[in-house]
């Protein structure tokens, strides 16, 4: 049904390879036209010209891939410029006077590697090609992450609007679980889940124990006594929530439970 | 319910240890935990650098790559306007061109071979090593099926492949019953015209320039890719049982007769022409005229002229002929577009850094006073 095939991302990623092929044959064309070593021998010939491209194209690939990679750890690194630096090595073994005496027919590159790499107009023009490969997407990359306000100022104006934050809690009837809206939905950066998943909302509830545990040993009517030291705790609870002004369900939860744990195991 | 799953979870490390501790050695009802070792390597909790696109990194880099290809771009223009080139076209298509006759005339059976002149003047002396080119137009040495129409291991001096040349090499395999050799498109299309350079001075007098045949081919191509087939040292002899190919005046073994180690296969005017070319048009070196000792130019400016021995035929296929001489720099040959690009692209960087800089400012301004106060 084509429902999750974006047209848009489609035609992106097309103009993308159509640049890029452009720019990686068109770059060492105009570059190898007329053009001679620097000893006046021949450099513009079938071989050391597709070698050039090749290796234009190896390295463009290379940083797109370094680029489009979010966490750079040292495996991934080692793995990238290690695949570049196997290039370099097979190339050079493929091209070796070794492998063309041995399979004359299969190898008939010899010399081009050792004859085209060493010259200075050969890196200049592979680092232009790769270069102009690389920066257009960088910087589209770099307006897109930046500078959204550009492109679509309507919508983040209603984000705006919409995450003004929840009315402040008021103290709930103690029988009920409380049934403030949630405001957890509209948080836009990583939430507390972080929070949640600390310790920190618990630092208080030990000191609290000594109380609840005195409320505990008092007499029959210590009952009332508890009620209220429940309804203290819980009080205390929602000052702590007040500070972090969108508690969620599940935190409340979370605490109810280690009320009950610790006044009922 | 949730909660009390979260409260398990607290203690799931050590618990899953025990687990999967217990069940590899447990019974057959216990189920094996297939969560995977709690390393950082396989937890994915290897130390990381995360590449974020902030303005403090983009906006320099498209400064600092602007402020290095600028300079770049303008040692390789200065550097290729430098070299000195001149370009002689003597395919003699008008009919004012000396060599027009000689074109028009050209025929496959001639015995003798005609013979222009071409005058012309250079304005600059040229110095240092002078080479001197041969350039091809509308030549489609890039065709595919050209490309593959040759035997290497017969180039190689194998003498099984010398008699019995590869089938890529068909229609140019055989010829009258004989392997050919060398067999092959490429082979047979040798440019074979000969171009001798004569230096006038103030008293009209021709001087020859002395044209060096030797070093004009890659090294690892003269001495690994070519090889002449083992046997006798009289290349006649070895190349005994083989005809010449259809197109060639003279056999391969007297391409060079006055020097043993520039001839037959490994002839480097026979070697450059085997490296065939990229594009459609190409030029491939003929010959070099070295420095001469002192401060006197290679070339001094003054009248020349080009006597062209015109074996070779191009205006079949529209093709133009033209002879080329020119110095070279550390960057080869003059070939400006490499110089222009590295400015342009340069100046492009820059421009683009200037106006993401005055946008992020715009935008960091009009971010600042747009805070809604907490």
């Amino acid at each position: 049904m084509n429902l999750y095939f974006s047209k848009k991302a489609f035609v992106r990623c097309m103009m993308h390879s159509c640049y890029s092929s452009l720019i990686l044959f068109f770059i060492p064309w105009a570059a190898m036209q007329d053009t001679v070593r620097d000893d006046g021998k021949d450099i513009a010939d079938y071989q050391s010209f597709a070698l050039l491209a090749q290796t234009c194209l190896l390295i463009a690939v290379s940083i797109q891939m370094c680029l489009d990679t979010h966490y750079w750890t040292a495996i991934n690194q080692f793995f990238v410029w290690g695949s570049l630096a196997a290039y370099f090595a097979v190339t050079f073994t493929m091209f070796s006077n070794g492998m063309f005496l041995i399979f004359t027919s299969i190898f008939p590159f010899i010399g081009t590697a050792r004859n085209s790499l060493n010259q200075p107009n050969v890196w200049l023009t592979i680092f232009l090609a790769t270069l102009l490969c690389v920066l257009p997407v960088v910087a589209f990359r770099f307006i897109l992450i930046h500078y959204p306000v550009k492109l679509f100022p309507i919508q983040i104006y209603k984000v705006r609007k919409e995450g003004l934050p929840a009315p402040a809690p008021r103290r709930p009837p103690h029988r009920r679980i409380s049934t403030r809206r949630s405001g957890y939905a509209f948080s836009h950066s990583q939430g507390y889940g972080d929070l949640v998943t600390s310790k920190r909302f618990l630092l208080r509830l030990p000191l609290k124990n000594a109380e609840a545990h005195a409320a505990l040993t008092d007499d029959a009517d210590g009952f009332d006594h508890f009620r209220l030291k429940k309804c203290n705790l819980l009080t205390k609870y929602h000052k702590v929530s007040a500070i972090f002004p969108h508690p969620s369900r599940i935190l409340h939860n979370y605490l109810n439970q280690r009320f009950v744990n610790t006044f009922f195991k | 319910m949730i909660a009390a799953m979260m409260a398990s979870s607290y203690n799931a490390k050590e618990e899953d240890g025990h687990h999967s501790g217990s069940s590899s050695h447990g019974g057959a009802g216990a189920v094996k935990s297939k969560k995977p070792d709690n390393t950082a390597f396989k937890q994915q909790r290897l130390p990381a650098w995360q590449p974020i696109l902030t303005a403090g990194t983009v906006l320099p880099a498209f400064f600092v790559i602007g402020l290095i290809f600028i300079p770049i771009g303008i040692g390789l223009y200065v550097t290729s306007n430098n070299i000195k080139e001149f370009e002689v076209d003597y395919t003699g298509v008008d009919i004012n061109s000396p060599c027009y006759s000689c074109a028009k005339n050209f025929s496959w059976n001639s015995t003798q071979s005609c013979v222009c002149s071409v005058n012309f003047t250079l304005e600059q002396p040229f110095e240092s090593n002078v080479f001197m080119y041969y350039g091809l137009s509308n030549f489609y040495q890039n065709h595919r099926r050209y490309v593959k129409s040759r035997d290497d291991s017969q180039l190689n001096g194998d003498l099984s492949a010398l008699m019995n040349p590869s089938k890529e090499c068909e229609p140019y395999r055989t010829n009258d019953g004989l392997p050919i050799a060398p067999c092959g498109a490429i082979a047979n299309s040798l440019f074979n015209d000969t171009l001798d350079l004569y230096y006038v001075d103030s008293n009209s007098t021709k001087t020859p320039i002395p044209l060096a045949k030797k070093g004009i081919a890659w090294w690892t191509d003269k001495h690994v890719k070519f090889r002449n087939p083992s046997g006798n040292t009289n290349l006649t002899v070895t190349f005994q049982g083989t005809t010449k190919p259809v197109n060639w005046r003279k056999p391969v073994y007297e391409l060079d007769p006055s020097e043993a180690d520039n001839n037959g296969f490994i002839n480097e005017d026979f070697i450059v022409w085997m490296r065939t070319a990229a594009l459609p048009t190409f030029r491939k070196l003929y010959r070099i005229i070295q420095k001469k000792s002192g401060t006197t130019p290679t070339l001094p400016s003054g009248r020349y002229i080009l006597d062209i021995t015109y074996n070779y035929p191009v205006l079949s296929f529209d093709g133009r002929k033209r002879m080329i001489l020119s110095t070279i720099s550390w960057m080869g040959g003059k070939n400006p577009f490499l110089g222009i690009a590295y400015i342009t692209v340069g100046s492009i960087c820059f421009f683009l850094g200037v106006v993401l800089l005055i946008i992020h400012h715009k935008y960091d301004t009009r971010n600042n006073s747009a805070d809604i106060p907490n």
